[in-house]
C-alpha cells in the first residue's frame, strides 16, 4: 500500500494504483486541472508541471481553488 | 475620461466588487454585469474532493474582468504570504488584495502582520492592494512599502454599517499618493457615494449586493451612486454653513422696514 495525504485527508492506494503524478491524481479524482493549484510537500507546483510531478508514497499534497469571496 | 489607474493599469470603473454569498454563479455574473464592474475578488481554498461542485471562475469572463484573489483566512503574514503565492501559481496574476484577519469576531485587519506581508510581497513582485483599518500612518508605511493602493475598511466586513471611519479615512486621501479604496461595510448606494463624495479613488462592495433581495439591481443602484459621488468630488462641494443663505432674491418690496 502506498500513502498519500490528499487536503489534510490520509488516503491509501494498492501499489500498482497509486497515481504517478499530480495529473493522475487529479484525474482519478475527476478535478479538473484548469482550477486548481497544487502544493507538494509545502512547494508550490505550477499547473504545467502537473503531469511532471511524480508522487511517492508518504507525501501530502494540497489542492486549492478560487471560492467566492469578497 | 476620469479613470481610475492602478499600477498603471487603466480602469473606467470605481466599482470593484466582491464574489461571496451570491445565490448561485449566474447571480454573481449577472450582478458583476450590471455593476459595470472591472476587478472582483475571489478567496483560495482547499477543494473538497468528496463534493466537486462546479468551479466558480467559470462563471467569470477573465478576458472581461480583472480577478483580484484576496488572501482571507490568513491570521499571519506567514499564511498571507503563501495564499498570495499560491493565487500566482494559480492565475499567473500576480495582484492580490492582501488580507490577515486573525479576529474572528470583527475580522479587523493586523496593522503589523499586514505591513510585514506587504514589504515581503512587494519584492517578489506582488501589486498589493492590502486590507486596512483606517489608519492614516498605516497607511503611509505601506505606501512607502510600496503597495499599489491602500484599502480602508467603512465598518467591519460584511456588517452594512456604513462610513463609521469617514474621519480616519478623510486624513487618508488627503495624505495617499496612491489610490484609495474604500472597502467593507458599504451596505447602501449612499453609503458608496459618501465614500466618493470625500474623494475614495474607488469602493469595493460585496455582502450588500450579494445579500440584497435583488442582487443584479442592487448593483446597478450602486454602480450608479458611485459615479454620482464621483461626480460630486470632482464638482467640488459647496460650503456648509450654520445660517441660511437665501437661494431666492430677498426684494424688499413687500414691507417698507
Amino acid at each position: 500500500m502506498s500513502i498519500l495525504k490528499i487536503n489534510g485527508l490520509v488516503s491509501s492506494f494498492p501499489e500498482d494504483k497509486m497515481p504517478a503524478t499530480i495529473a493522475d491524481l487529479l484525474l482519478n479524482l475527476g478535478i479538473d486541472s484548469a482550477a486548481v493549484v497544487a502544493e507538494l510537500d509545502g512547494q508550490i507546483i505550477e499547473r504545467v508541471k502537473f503531469s511532471t510531478t511524480s508522487l511517492h508514497h508518504g507525501q501530502s499534497i494540497e489542492l486549492i481553488r478560487f471560492v467566492p469571496g469578497g | 475620461m476620469d479613470e481610475l489607474i492602478i499600477a498603471g493599469k487603466k480602469f473606467n470603473s470605481r466599482l470593484l466588487i466582491g464574489t461571496g454569498k451570491f445565490s448561485s454563479s449566474s447571480v454573481m455574473a449577472q450582478a458583476i454585469e450590471a455593476a459595470k464592474a472591472e476587478i472582483v475578488t475571489v478567496a483560495l481554498r482547499r477543494v473538497d474532493i468528496t463534493n466537486k461542485d462546479d468551479d466558480m471562475l467559470s462563471a467569470i469572463d477573465r478576458e472581461k474582468y480583472l480577478l483580484l484573489p484576496n488572501t482571507s483566512g490568513a491570521r499571519n503574514a506567514d499564511e498571507a504570504i503563501r495564499l498570495s503565492r499560491l493565487a500566482r501559481a494559480a492565475t499567473g496574476i500576480n495582484w492580490v488584495k492582501l488580507e490577515v484577519t486573525p479576529d474572528p469576531y470583527y475580522l479587523l485587519p493586523d496593522p503589523i502582520e499586514t505591513l510585514k506581508a506587504a514589504e515581503i510581497l512587494v519584492k517578489e513582485g506582488f501589486i498589493v492592494l492590502p486590507y486596512i483599518n483606517a489608519d492614516p500612518i498605516l497607511s503611509k508605511k505601506l505606501q512607502d512599502a510600496g503597495t499599489a493602493t491602500v484599502m480602508p475598511l467603512a465598518s467591519p466586513i460584511g456588517s452594512n454599517q456604513g462610513l463609521k471611519t469617514r474621519a480616519a479615512i478623510e486624513i487618508i486621501i488627503e495624505q495617499a499618493n496612491v489610490p484609495v479604496v474604500v472597502d467593507a461595510g458599504l451596505g447602501l448606494p449612499s453609503h458608496a457615494a459618501e465614500a466618493m463624495e470625500i474623494g475614495a479613488d474607488a469602493v469595493l462592495v460585496n455582502t450588500a449586493i450579494a445579500t440584497a433581495a435583488e442582487p443584479t439591481k442592487m448593483a446597478e443602484a450602486f454602480k450608479m451612486a458611485v459615479i454620482a459621488g464621483r461626480t460630486a468630488y470632482l464638482s467640488g462641494a459647496a460650503a456648509e454653513s450654520k445660517k441660511a443663505s437665501a437661494s431666492s432674491p430677498l426684494t424688499g418690496f413687500l414691507r417698507n422696514d
